[in-house]
């Protein structure tokens, strides 16, 4: 793979690894969104901070994306937060937050950077296993399944060209994750039939599986990366 | 509870009927348009689920599968999952929350009573419930 690929969410997490493998994997520059300028970061890796609900941030990104000499191949979705709440105490702004950034700004990225990808190119969107329903997370499973909406309709749009894609991770080491207390982590990895959680790198390498052209022929699916957790 | 159903639909909902049902709008490619659909079936949902009353999604089969576009797949999904945490969520208390999908040559008062009876139902939960063959076929997880 030879172009420039943008991935949001790089600051930290999942979306740092993401940057990083793509980072390492040849001839590529990485527009990593969210990333401090201060942090060590490869060559070939450009930081840009920016907020993607805003038309100022979208339009900065895709300047950014223009300014480099060599075609747009690829775009990782992966920016996202969490408000969680059971449904009745769920307020209203937490409700907005999460599908304005979740949806919101996936959607408004895509469809500004959609132009921009060359031939063969591919979009990979972070969805997550909490589409398939996760009790305290109707806001969140439900940016997650807009997502995994506009997976779909992208992956019918924009064929022959471009294919589009989604990555839906379950239980992920990450802080986010290891910050949850010990014995409810616990309980919820003996749930996961790999009896683990998940690493970040793991779906680092779903994501390059499906940006790179040994996923040619595969576009508009989701891959859940859960450890068979979908199954229990 | 108010019901959100279109006008055009000429079948009377009883009154007996407890719940929340909301259609989806035929919205336009314009993301606040995607967010205030989203916006309104969380303000219905909530005060359902605050009565313990019972949560009934419907949205077109072509929709879901992304063949009108990237607002309503995103509106049309968005709810399927939705109704799976919902589902979740009302399981201890006793009410359901459950998606209707049809295909557009299904008419839409046969629609509205297949909804009405899932809504009433009270056992079936966290389902996608297709009307007409169009998703025979087409991956749909």
């Amino acid at each position: 793979m030879k172009g420039t690929v943008v991935v949001t969410g790089a600051a930290r997490g999942i979306g740092r690894v993401i940057a990083d493998k793509l980072s390492a994997t040849g001839p590529l520059t990485v527009v990593g969104v969210d990333l401090a300028p201060e942090l060590a970061l490869a060559e070939n890796i450009m930081p840009v901070q920016v907020d993607l609900t805003t038309p100022e941030g979208l339009e900065e990104v895709r300047k950014t994306v223009e300014s480099f000499e060599q075609p747009l191949i690829g775009l990782v979705n992966n920016a996202g937060i969490t408000r969680d709440s059971r449904l009745i105490n769920l307020s209203p702004d937490d409700f907005d937050a999460v599908i304005g950034v979740n949806l919101g700004a996936t959607f408004k990225l895509s469809t500004t950077l959609a132009p921009l990808i060359a031939p063969g190119g591919a979009i990979v969107n972070i969805a997550s296993r909490a589409y398939l329903g996760n009790f305290g997370q109707y806001n969140y499973s439900m940016s997650k399944g807009g997502v995994v909406g506009l997976t779909r309709a992208m992956a019918i749009s924009l064929a022959p060209d471009v294919r589009v894609n989604a990555v839906a991770p379950g239980l992920i080491a990450t802080e986010m994750s290891v910050a949850i207390p010990e014995e409810i982590r616990d309980k919820m990895v003996a749930a996961i039939p790999l009896e683990r959680m998940g690493t970040p790198d793991e779906i680092a390498d779903t994501v390059w599986f499906l940006m790179s052209p040994i996923s040619s022929y595969i576009t508009g699916h989701v891959v859940v990366v859960g450890g068979g957790r979908s199954l229990t | 509870m108010t019901h959100r159903i279109p006008d055009a639909i000429d079948v009377a909902v009883p009154s007996s009927i407890a719940g929340f049902l909301f259609w989806m709008d035929a919205i336009d490619e314009v993301w606040e348009q995607v967010a205030a659909e989203l916006h309104a079936a969380f303000a219905g949902s909530q005060e359902a689920a605050r009565q313990e009353e019972s949560i009934l999604y419907v949205v077109r089969n072509d929709d879901l599968l992304g063949r009108s576009g990237p607002a309503r797949a995103m509106v049309s999904a968005g709810l399927v999952s939705g109704a799976r945490t919902a589902a979740l969520e009302g399981a201890r208390r006793g009410w359901t929350a459950n998606v209707v999908a049809y295909d557009e040559a299904v008419s839409h008062g046969a629609v509205l009573q297949r909804a009405l009876t899932i809504l009433e139902d009270g056992i079936i939960t966290g389902e996608l419930v297709h009307l007409g063959p169009g998703h025979i076929g087409k991956a749909l997880i």
